[in-house]
């Protein structure tokens, strides 16, 4: 019973307004401005987001791709028997006291007559013109001659290592005017350069060293590469999972199943929620203080580095393990238990696997926060530390000290050297690629775990 | 609710299956049930009937002590199925829950197949030598539970692809899988259609051959369509209990007939 009809003939049936609807009345008016007015903001949010979000990628693009190419000079060099091995033997052994100084006049001389022979005139003597070459171009030469020793003797085409202002010449980044204050390299070597690059002894390629070499020292950028570090993070990551993983799960599996409601629970979970919000450089210290100077672990170590990083990632795996296993519909466990299933069957026949694309994508969301951390790594050491060489095996990959990807981008961000710039900017596009394959590996397991009816 | 010809139900009059005797609930500080003493007899249904939270599905859940996944329940009083107190400390409520199956308010089958279903409560029971004897005991429960026709042909698609009252009778037969002594369902109808219900119904008139069913429902029609005993209960209290014709028709107690003439409740 409405009001209109205990009142039939009345015009305005609610007092105040033709009932047309037709016409929105200046209620409807409002309240339809103001939900315009939300999507609108709604719009500008989403915009300002968007135009973040491509300058980013724009500034880590336009900035980084330089870092995937090298400039290599191509010079024949003659390996002197007389300099390289005194006895003649071609035993490594002994020709391994020549040192790269032995190497170096010869590469040099090589270089001059190769400028010759195409017909570059230049007013540099010999000794200079090598300055177009990267110093290691003698460790690299000596390097090959080493592992095959019956080279020596021959002439042999090496691609050399052009020096790192050489290699910004050709992108872009050094010209003739930046070269008058530097001592490296003068103009008058940019015009040895274009020549060269005419008759084809140089040439920009792609550069493998980068995502497979080691760091190089300071002087030396054009040698840098990420893989190492990437070697280290790689061994940072299975420790974290194969800790973190475990010990969150059964955790919160425990927690949310198991445990008895009471104060000291409700503590503990409220410490978890808090320890995710914990600064990962408070983690940092305490792997200080606990792995290394109480533990004695080694410093700088990979191992080290994971428990670190596990101590943080842990929360974040017990948050979602957790919020994924309330999700499970409590009718599920009933009916395990109804027909007689032990409080344990329940859970790991039934709930388990319905929480379990849940508690892969926190525990992959988990591992990528890991694997972009830097500020704990400052503190136990795997900053700054100059990843020379491979790890040779299993332990050594964990106990031997090694950095982190981002620890090392850090690392060459904090270089004076504006060759390293290009080099910290392309390792964040290392790392993106990482962390966005980590991101699509996580949603492949949530499709493929999802309830599949 | 004259067509319901409750003077020509006989109602078998064997031993009593459940015993209880002053049974107490709290939840917390709230008393859910008070002081409730009930026999149940075997072979035959017993519906419980009440207003909303008046403590009818507590109770059912007391006698394969579901409660005991909630914290705060609490149960006081002696509940004893063949002469034995399921709530002595030596009783393991996982072998009880076996002996005493449930279907619940909403159709709840696994996220498996049907076949999983089925099988998943004699497996862990190991009521199954081999895969022969499994493949029996799926299908003679998917008999009972009435629906082996609607699915023998797709036993391993999932359980929760048929539709409602399918599901609920999958859930039946699930139940019965593990060969319990004593049936308990709550609401089994109240999520399903009246095609459904009337399936349902006439299943659980078949089960009373071979099993004690409790049943609880909203719907006092359904009450008088399957049981043989009602029990009424009302603010936690078990207020009238008898054969159902009784009850329904000549009840003695002034809350139950105004219950069941639609005044309370």
């Amino acid at each position: 019973m409405s009001d209109a009809t205990a009142t039939p003939g009345a015009a305005t049936p609610r007092g105040h307004q033709p009932a047309s609807l037709l016409t929105p009345d200046a209620r409807t008016k409002r309240r339809n401005a103001a939900e315009g007015r939300f999507k609108l903001y709604g719009i500008i949010a989403l915009g300002i987001g968007l135009i973040f979000l491509v300058s980013l990628l724009w500034a880590i693009i336009s900035n980084g791709t330089s870092a995937f190419t090298q400039t290599f000079i191509t010079v024949d060099v003659p390996l002197v028997e007389a300099e390289l091995d005194e006895t003649g033997n071609r035993d490594p052994a002994e020709m391994a006291k020549v040192s790269t100084f032995g190497y170096k006049p010869l590469i040099a001389a090589a270089l001059e007559r190769q400028i010759d022979e195409i017909g570059i005139e230049t007013e540099i003597d010999g000794k200079d013109l090598a300055d177009l070459l990267s110093s290691s171009a003698p460790a690299q030469v000596r390097d090959q001659v080493l592992a095959n020793p019956d080279l020596v003797g021959q002439t042999v085409e090496f691609r050399l290592l052009a020096s790192s202002r050489v290699d910004g010449y050709l992108k872009g980044r050094v010209t003739r005017e930046s070269l008058a204050r530097d001592k490296n390299l003068s103009p008058e070597h940019l015009d040895v350069v274009d020549k060269l690059r005419a008759a084809d002894a140089l040439e920009k390629t792609f550069n493998w060293d980068f995502i497979f070499g080691a760091d190089a020292s300071e002087s030396r950028p054009e040698q840098a590469g990420i893989g190492v570090s990437m070697i280290g993070s790689f061994f940072m990551m299975l420790v974290v999972l194969f800790l973190a993983l475990p010990i969150g799960v059964a955790a919160s599996i425990y927690l949310e199943e198991f445990a008895p409601k009471n104060r000291f629970t409700d503590f503990i979970e409220v410490n978890i929620s808090n320890l995710a919000a914990v600064p990962s450089i408070v983690f940092g210290i305490l792997g200080l203080a606990v792995f290394i100077q109480f533990a004695h672990l080694p410093q700088s170590a990979p191992l080290v580095g994971g428990l670190v990083l596990t101590l943080m990632t842990l929360p974040t795996i017990i948050i979602s393990t957790r919020a994924s296993l309330k999700a499970v519909p409590p009718s599920i466990r009933d009916a395990a238990l109804g027909v007689g299933a032990s409080k344990m069957q329940s859970v790991f026949h039934h709930v388990l696997p319905l929480a379990m694309p849940g508690i892969l994508t926190g525990t992959i969301i988990g591992l990528a926060q890991a694997l972009g951390e830097t500020a704990p790594l400052l503190l136990i050491g795997m900053v700054g530390f100059i990843a020379s060489n491979p790890p040779d095996g299993l332990a050594s990959g964990f106990l031997d000290p090694n950095s982190a990807m981002p620890a090392q981008i850090y690392e060459w961000a904090k270089r004076a050297d504006p060759a390293y710039y290009e080099r910290a900017w392309g390792g964040i596009i290392i790392l993106l690629l990482f962390l966005m394959t980590m991101n699509i590996i996580a949603i492949i397991l949530r499709r493929r775990f999802e309830r599949r009816w | 609710m004259n067509d319901m010809r409750l003077a020509e139900r006989a109602v078998d009059m064997s031993d009593n299956k459940i015993t209880a005797k002053g049974v107490q609930v709290y939840y917390g500080d709230t008393h859910a049930i008070k002081d409730v003493d009930v026999e149940i007899k075997d072979k035959t249904v017993t519906a419980f009937i009440g207003p909303s939270g008046c403590g009818k599905s507590t109770f059912l859940r007391c006698l394969n002590r579901m409660n005991d996944t909630i914290d705060s329940a609490r149960v006081e009083g002696q509940i004893c199925i063949d002469g034995e107190d399921i709530y002595d400390p030596k009783v393991d409520p996982v072998q009880l829950r076996a002996k005493v199956g449930m279907v619940f308010q909403k159709p709840n089958p696994f996220p498996k197949s049907i076949y999983d279903n089925i099988a998943y409560g004699p497996r862990i029971h190991g009521l199954a030598k081999n895969k022969a004897d499994l493949d029996d005991i799926v299908e003679r429960s998917l008999r009972r539970g009435a629906i082996w026709d609607e699915v023998k042909d797709r036993l391993h698609a999932p359980g929760t692809g048929l539709s409602g009252g399918q599901q609920q009778r999958l859930c039946i037969a699930r139940a019965v899988a593990t060969e319990p002594e004593v049936l308990l369902m709550d609401e089994p109808c109240s999520a399903l259609d009246p095609i459904a219900t009337a399936q349902v119904e006439e299943l659980i008139d078949e089960l009373r051959e071979n099993y004690s069913v409790v049943i609880v429902t909203h719907s006092m029609q359904q009450a008088a369509r399957v049981s043989q005993k009602t029990a009424f209960f009302h603010l936690g209290h078990l207020v009238e209990y008898g054969e159902t014709g009784q009850i329904f028709t000549n009840p003695q107690d002034s809350r139950t007939e105004s219950y069941i003439t639609g005044r309370i409740g």
